[in-house]
């Protein structure tokens, strides 16, 4: 196999519960990543190596289907069959849902993702808040004048985690919807990110991202590395699952803010939060708020929930420059979120993942590609110890920045249902 | 495979066999047919008659057996392509007699099977006959099978569904299965390979975005399938050129024209499909002097094949030696000194035959060619 082959690769969805259809105009590319999903259910992806030709007729991707899936798709089948349709899960009532998008002077991206958030199909009342966190350049205002639906906040502070939290602040729905201005979603999102919510105990719905296209090297290689996504099987996740490891428990593999929903009640729970303003991009740990934010929430007794299905498509980083200052800064704020554990929360875990399987983890990667068992490049292994390295000093410096800037205001005032506390919920 | 003792196998025992050893195969026929239909929600339920895709209104098909005297073979091959599941309508059946020497083929066909229209291809070679088929066929699809096979009864249909869904694909190519194996060179020959390119559908195709060099991947192109059970879109022929009459000579089996043409479809950019659903039974040579004749003929037809691809083809000319050395090494020489220490390997004569007839096919393609010039020369 030849390099040049591994990208572009094309991306497409196909819900098998209808017809379906060839696609045209993959003359290209080599391979099609199909995501296939019945009806409201995301099952997999396949790739098909359709080598330049220009259409993929449908038997084609039924037979790509069907070699992959079959076993899936028939279990799946058997079981709806048995079911009927008699114990449909309990459906969560209508409620009020707010959706926040911090953006950075990215107007395209920001266009895309307006258009998929205005044309969701749901029961809820939506509200979507767009945070603009470099109000001086104005294009972002251009873009959200746009909508009349749509309203628009500023955040002078650079950093994600600043902007995130002043959209959470004027959010008004009993849920928060956190996504980035790189998403786009498609229409049934936000009724499928929500409905976990009808069991009480949950706090935290998180959905899986795929990725928009796969045409550079850079967006291949990030999906490669893991892209944003968790995987297509649904998992929970508790206070219990939290303390159940010796290690550090892996809160990185539970979501992320590109595509997460939260009870509006836990940014006033005491023991919880707002989003951690020394972590996230644009401060100099670069990232793992999201990952500190479902650490507090667990330990706080709250459940999190991973809902494949509730997908957004997010388009990755086109560049390899900007793909390694993603990788490094993931490295740092890797180790950035472990130091913020140990100091503030005690969790002394975090010295065995820092000391001991962090390490092993990169030193077994490296390995893997010595050996040739993976082509996951050197250089970007070597690029995340650095990033790994710098995560000690960088955050001290965000949080002397954040001693300059301020935490931010305070959550406001509790009112109504909202101030339940985690506590005598989770009781 | 399932293989039996000589007492037999009763129905209920059959059954639990080949559900033990087929269920997740015939699963994913099932949620293929699911996906088909649009619907998968009927697939828990088994049904006694299992979701069949629906018959194509297809394109009409040529049918064409190149035969060379082989009037005792024909009625059971024509016997089957009279039985297949195909509109009569849609179906254009043709015998093409390479250089008989008597008229039997044609009083058979004449006599016995009106339906079947009959043409001769007096120069002798099969690629020849192949060339008349297509200039005689009236369907955009050419279908070729040969004297000493019977088709199923859903050939047609499986050849004709692919190219009716896929209007990139070029050529098909099928399952050959054998029709008996009786005779020690029958188990002989399924025990060298047989003719069986497995049961899984593959589409085949040289990547235009990569550049990747054909030969790399599709050199070795036996693994496509075999002459008995190949089909094509007819105007392919218009773009990429007829079969290769230069490989017949010296070969009237089997010159490796099929293979040449299978390579050669690939190389100009076409796609080609293994439909293992269009099945077709070879009857197997029943000697051992004609088992080894075969196997010699493999080996000329092969390298004859790779000589001719390298030729037309400067690009690929590395590619082809390095496959040409290998499959040397490989098939040819590493079996031949199996035979020496195994007790198991594979008779040394029949072995020796396919390395004698690789050799004598490096030289084979350039020989053929200076004899037809000369003919040329000598007719001007």
């Amino acid at each position: 196999m030849s390099r040049s082959a591994e990208w572009p690769i094309a991306v497409c969805s196909v819900d098998v519960s209808r017809p379906i259809a060839p696609l045209t105009g993959l003359g290209r590319y080599s391979r099609v990543r199909v995501f296939v999903s019945h009806g409201d259910r995301l099952i997999g992806s396949v790739d098909v190596w359709h080598r330049g030709a220009d259409t993929l007729s449908a038997s084609r991707m039924i037979d790509a289907l069907a070699d992959r899936h079959s076993e899936t798709l028939f279990r799946y089948a058997l079981r709806r069959q048995l079911e009927g349709t008699a114990s449909a899960s309990p459906r969560l009532a209508p409620t009020s849902v707010s959706i926040v998008v911090p953006t950075c002077d990215r107007p395209d991206d920001l266009q895309r993702c307006l258009e998929s958030l205005v044309r969701q199909r749901t029961r809820h009342q939506v509200e979507i808040i767009v945070v603009d966190n470099r109000p001086s350049l104005g294009r972002t205002k251009a873009v959200a004048s746009r909508f009349p639906s749509v309203r628009l906040v500023e955040e002078h502070r650079a950093g994600l985690s600043y902007a995130r939290n002043a959209g959470i602040l004027h959010a008004t729905g009993t849920l928060v919807v956190a996504t980035d201005d790189d998403v786009a979603a498609p229409d049934t999102w936000i009724e499928k990110l929500v409905e976990p919510f009808s069991r009480p105990e949950v706090m935290v719905v998180t959905g899986h991202v795929l990725p928009l296209e796969l045409e550079t090297e850079a967006q291949c290689r990030f999906e490669a590395y893991g892209g944003l996504g968790k995987g297509f099987a649904a998992f929970e996740a508790d206070g219990a699952w939290l303390r159940s490891t010796r290690d550090a428990a892996p809160t990185w593999r539970l979501g992320a803010t590109a595509n997460a929903a939260f009870r509006a009640a836990v940014f006033q729970d005491p023991a919880i939060g707002l989003m951690h303003v020394a972590l996230g991009a644009g401060t100099p740990t670069g990232c793992s708020e999201d990952s500190y934010m479902f650490y507090r929430i667990l330990r706080a007794g709250g459940t999190l929930v991973y809902e494949p299905s509730a997908w957004v498509w997010h388009r990755h980083r086109e560049s390899m420059p900007s793909l390694r200052n993603q990788i490094r800064a993931y490295s740092t704020g890797h180790v950035a979120y472990h130091l913020l554990t140990l100091m503030k929360d005690g969790d002394r875990r975090a010295i065995v993942r820092l000391l001991y399987s962090l390490p092993r983890h990169l030193l077994v990667r490296a390995v893997q590609r010595l050996r040739r068992h993976s082509d996951y490049p050197l250089s970007l292994i070597a690029l995340e110890i650095l990033g790994n390295l710098m995560g000690p000093i960088a955050l001290w410096r965000s949080l002397r920045r954040v001693r300059r800037l301020g935490p931010g205001p305070a959550p406001p005032v509790a009112k109504g249902t909202n101030a339940v506390s985690l506590e005598s919920q989770a009781t | 495979m399932l293989t039996f003792g000589s007492e037999g196998c009763g129905g209920t025992e059959l059954g639990r066999l080949i559900t033990d050893r087929f269920a997740a195969r015939i699963q994913r026929h099932l949620v293929a047919d699911g996906l088909f239909a649009g619907d998968l929600d009927d697939l828990g339920a088994v049904k006694a008659d299992c979701a069949r895709r629906p018959p194509v209104d297809g394109p009409p098909v040529t049918v064409a057996v190149c035969t060379r005297d082989g009037a005792d073979r024909l009625p059971a091959c024509l016997d089957a392509l009279l039985a297949l599941e195909y509109p009569a309508s849609l179906l254009d059946l043709l015998v093409v007699d390479n250089a008989p020497v008597d008229d039997a083929t044609a009083s058979l066909v004449r006599s016995r099977y009106p339906a079947v229209r009959y043409v001769v291809e007096p120069i002798p070679g099969l690629d020849r006959a192949r060339n008349r088929a297509i200039l005689e066929s009236t369907a955009g699809i050419v279908a070729f099978t040969d004297d000493d096979v019977s088709v199923d009864p859903g050939w047609v249909e499986a050849i004709a569904r692919i190219f009716a869904g896929e209007p990139d694909v070029d050529a098909v190519t099928g399952l050959v299965v054998p029709a008996e194996i009786d005779a020690p060179a029958q188990r002989l020959f399924e025990e060298y390979g047989g003719f069986s390119r497995g049961f899984d559908r593959r589409y085949e195709r040289v990547d235009t975005v990569s550049g990747e060099r054909a030969a790399r991947r599709h050199g070795g192109a036996g693994r496509f399938g075999t002459g008995a059970n190949m089909a094509f879109r007819r105007n392919i022929f218009e773009r990429i050129g007829l079969f290769d009459i230069a490989l017949d000579v010296g070969t009237p089996a089997n010159g490796g024209g099929d293979l040449e043409m299978f390579f050669r479809v690939l190389k100009e950019g076409g796609t080609l499909v293994y439909e293992p659903a269009a099945i077709v039974a070879h009857r197997h040579r029943r000697t051992y002097e004609a088992l080894r004749t075969q196997l010699a003929n493999n080996g000329i037809g092969f390298y004859a094949y790779l000589v001719r691809s390298a030729m037309h083809y400067p690009d690929e000319r590395a590619a082809f030696l390095r496959l040409g050395a290998w499959w040397l090494w490989w098939w040819n020489l590493r079996r031949f000194a199996q035979t020496f220490v195994s007790a198991s390997a594979y008779p040394r004569d029949l072995v020796m035959a396919e390395l004698r007839g690789s050799i004598a096919g490096l030289g084979r393609y350039q020989q053929s060619r200076r004899a037809m010039e000369t003919t040329r020369g000598g007719d001007a």
